[in-house]
């Protein structure tokens, strides 16, 4: 295997890829959906510490698009799903940018701005667990009718058919809007919280771990349905430790690695031949029982640890001296020690 | 031998969520058993790790009938089956560290003078260092916490495992990781294994043989039916 | 990290609220512990020349109707009521984590007979219950703690017995049963110590209660024997003199009584919130 850098592999700072265009699909003619720069979280503990859940992520969603968040859990994917909704602890710091399309910072919104024209509006949320994210007390119904009240202005006698137009849309069965949350099996009660971030018709739908913990089955056909809703306007940010579930669904993959954006690929090419580029991904591939089921050897670093140069390095059986260097992000790959399969382009444009 | 014979068991007798259920597992096999959650075969895992009394329907294990369970089963039989739960926040104390919670059982058991070679010997198995050890279950992740869960259900050194969801909530190469070591602790010790869970493929996988809730369920059908064989 | 989702407004707050009330609970030890032997004056020293006098430079909370003075009067009433409420507070908690923690471990039909029984005796006003008990015997310290312990432990088992059966159906449990865990350590090792923040709590919020208790008790003349000075007597034996306007000998003993109440019920809500699992889950990481 080659352990030769791509002959663009910058050796300047990372934030030389701020004026790249971003990879694969492309943003077309439109703006892209949401626009990150840069975006870094870091947490302040007691005693001075720091933890940096997210460094220096960059990456652009078009619209119709989905992309798909991988990474172990601990990685830093929620912290970064947690920013662009500006629902970060008190203790946290956020450097960078992310736009949404029609301009708006999230990062530095306040949160008026955020709770009045950002959630369920520009971005719906379909949470991890949405048995816990329902009002336990409250019908699915009524639950749809307050937030199409909230959201949408629908008053008087148009919100009983609004709420039934809701539900159909995210394929809910009109049978079962009066019953609670707890009535519900698991698959239902994750179609009645899709329901709810369908309302405010957001251009932008982020679905944080929406399959952690269910049967296979479901895991499709939640995905499947996420991906339905990605349709002409709208884009999906997809959070998920679940590989299987990114490659039925995403147009692209971003590989995160201790709070880094290790590899940004082109799903078809990620999943398929040639494979991932950074040796992690290939690592995770390999680990799936319908591959090789070999896990990666060790663990992943501490974030509030991290070590100079390539995090990965202490994993790799490909690290050298040269991991010593943190190895910059180009917009597809950040990784001295790119995997080629023979035969490969050596790089992309 | 691990014979469980339409076993009958749940929560309210009027409903169990587990009829006639029948399953056997020869010493050193491995065998899948595969269900949509919810189904009862978490249940069914607690029934044959001596864990939950089912209304109906015999336990063997190692050749004996089981009478009791939990505190009414003798302390060998109970430590004969080794389980690691799905959710491993759930199935730590939170207040031990990771040392305290992999030795637990020895120490249950008045077998204090082990501890340290044990859990010298089981931490690198698992993947654990030193200073994870002294860490407490908020201080780690899912999976880092899921390794000492599984080093918990082996320091016994159990003749039979039972993995019940064990890798649900973790990412692909945990998975893997976790998998070898309970294969590798197979080998050396010629235990068996039953492994449950929904995802097929990974059973499949893992498995010596899987076999599905509803053959497991089917009316008085032993398990030996409709497997599917593994390579 | 627990501090993490406060605004800085509120965390101020908060802190100043602990502190004070901190610095309040830690005067109230040291004077009713030190003023009793250092000050060498006698609470019941009687002087008919100065009956009811009203604030001074000398009897900064004025005397009685028998001219004794009231400030040390109060200190030596405070130490008794603390002194029951402490005792009465820690024996009920310690009783009902007990019968709690038991009926829950066991379950089925002891479960059953203890908790129709806690609802039986919940059901009777415990100021009653506790009355019941104290008529039956001469007034003292003793009787008015057992009787506050006695009717006091009921909410205590009950909070320390859903705490136990909600742990006691987790996984953990589960794993140290199949350890090899005996009946007894299940309770002792992981039970118990997951309770103790509760039914501490349960133990701090029950002193002012218990506090009130012996006052109540006192001022219906059922507490402790009138010439021993304790809040509810001051309060009971100024009763007269509020009608003829004398207010010093009703406020001061009621401030004894209510300001140490409001310091230690703020302690104990600090410590709720330290305990409250939800403020302690730090990142989403």
């Amino acid at each position: 295997m080659s352990t030769a850098p791509g002959p663009k592999a910058p050796m300047s700072p990372a934030s030389d890829s701020d004026t790249k265009p971003p990879e694969g699909s492309g943003p077309g003619p439109k703006p892209p959906v949401l626009s990150v720069r840069g975006l870094s979280v870091r947490f302040r503990m007691r005693g001075g510490r720091h933890i940096a859940a997210v460094s220096d992520a960059h990456f652009d969603l078009a619209a119709g698009e989905c992309l798909a968040l991988v990474g172990e859990s601990g990685c830093g994917k929620s912290v970064l799903a947690s920013a662009l909704l500006g629902l970060l602890p008190g203790n946290a710091r956020t450097s960078g940018s992310a736009l949404l399309g029609d301009g708006t910072e999230l990062l530095t919104a306040d949160e008026r701005t955020l709770a009045r024209t950002v959630r369920g509006r520009r971005i719906g949320l379909v949470p991890q667990s949405p048995a816990a994210h329902l009002t336990p007390v409250r019908t699915v119904r009524a639950q749809l009718e307050e937030t199409l009240r909230e959201l949408t202005g629908t008053r008087g006698s148009a919100v009983r058919p609004a709420a039934e137009r809701a539900a159909a849309r995210a394929s809910f069965p009109a049978g079962h809007l009066d019953r609670y949350p707890h009535e519900l099996s698991g698959g239902l009660a994750q179609r009645a919280a899709t329901a709810l971030a369908l309302i405010g018709d957001a251009p932008l739908l982020l679905a944080d771990e929406p399959t952690t913990g269910l049967d296979r089955d479901l895991v499709e056909r939640t995905v499947d349905e996420l991906r339905r809703h990605t349709d002409g306007d709208r884009a999906l940010l997809l959070i998920t430790h679940d590989l299987a579930a990114a490659e039925r669904i995403a147009d692209r993959v971003a590989v995160m690695y201790a709070g880094r954006i290790v590899e940004l690929a082109d799903a078809e090419r990620f999943f398929g031949q040639p494979g991932p580029r950074h040796p992690y991904a290939h690592g995770l591939l390999d680990a799936l029982p319908e591959r090789a089921f070999v896990p990666i050897p060790g663990m992943p670093p501490e974030l509030g640890a991290l070590p100079e140069g390539c995090a990965f390095a202490a994993r790799c059986g490909r690290a050298d001296d040269r991991c010593a260097v943190l190895p910059p992000f180009d917009g597809r790959l950040a990784c001295h020690h790119e995997v080629r399969a023979d035969g490969e382009e050596p790089v992309r444009a | 031998m691990l014979e469980l014979t339409r076993v009958t068991a749940g929560y309210d007798p009027r409903d169990p969520v587990v009829r006639e259920a029948s399953l056997s597992i020869a010493p050193g096999e491995s065998v899948g058993l595969l269900g949509p959650s919810g189904c009862g075969k978490s249940t069914l895992a607690r029934v044959a790790a001596l864990l939950h009394r089912p209304y109906a329907g015999a336990v063997v294990l190692d050749g004996e009938p089981v009478r009791g369970w939990r505190h009414a089963a003798p302390r060998e039989r109970r430590t004969a089956v080794g389980v690691v739960f799905q959710q491993p926040r759930l199935a730590a104390d939170p207040r031990l560290t990771l040392r305290e919670l992999i030795a637990q059982p020895l120490r249950a058991t008045g077998r204090r003078a082990e501890v340290p070679d044990r859990v010298a010997a089981l931490a690198p198995a698992v993947g654990l260092t030193a200073e994870l050890l002294g860490r407490r279950p908020h201080e780690v992740s899912d999976g880092q916490l899921q390794r000492a869960c599984l080093a918990r259900a082996l320091v016994l050194r159990p003749r039979w495992l039972i993995c019940d969801e064990m890798t649900a909530m973790l990412d692909a190469s945990t998975t893997a990781a976790l998998v070898e070591v309970v294969e590798s602790y197979r080998r050396d010790s010629g235990a068996g294994l039953l492994a449950v869970g929904h995802d097929r493929v990974l059973l499949e996988r893992w498995c010596d043989r899987t076999v599905g809730w509803r053959t497991v369920c089917g009316a008085g059908g032993t398990a030996q039916e409709s497997m599917s064989p593994t390579p | 990290m627990a501090e993490a989702d406060l605004g800085p407004a509120r965390r101020t707050t908060r802190r100043v609220r602990v502190i004070a009330s901190a610095g309040i609970v830690g005067a109230v030890l040291l004077a009713v512990l030190l003023v009793p032997p250092l000050v060498q004056l006698d609470q019941q020293a009687v002087d008919l020349a100065a009956k009811l006098r009203p604030p001074s430079w000398e009897h900064p909370f004025g005397t009685d109707d028998v001219g004794r003075d009231l400030l040390l009067r109060c200190v030596y009433g405070l130490r008794v009521s603390l002194l029951v409420g402490i005792v009465a507070g820690l024996t009920a908690t310690v009783i009902g984590t007990a019968v709690g923690a038991l009926a829950a471990a066991f379950g089925g039909w002891t479960d059953r007979v203890v908790m129709r029984l806690v609802d039986t005796l919940s059901s009777v006003p415990h100021l009653l219950l506790g009355i019941f008990i104290v008529a039956m015997f001469r007034p003292g310290v003793g009787p008015v703690i057992v009787s506050v312990a006695l009717t006091h432990w009921l909410s205590t088992a009950r909070i320390v017995r859903a705490e136990v059966l909600s742990l006691r159906s987790r996984p953990f449990i589960d794993a140290a049963v199949s350890g090899g865990a005996s009946r007894g350590r299940v309770v002792v090792r992981h039970l118990l110590p997951a309770v103790l923040p509760q039914a501490g709590l349960a133990a701090v919020l029950m002193v002012p209660h218990a506090m009130w208790h012996e006052s109540a008790l006192s001022f219906l003349g059922l507490g402790l024997p009138t010439h021993q000075a304790s809040l509810g007597n001051l309060v009971q034996t100024a009763r007269g003199s509020l009608l003829a306007g004398d207010w010093w000998p009703t406020l001061f003993p009621g401030l004894f009584l209510i300001v140490p109440t409001l310091a230690l019920a703020g302690l104990a809500g600090a410590w709720r919130e330290r305990i409250n699992p939800r403020r302690r889950s730090e990142l989403m990481l």
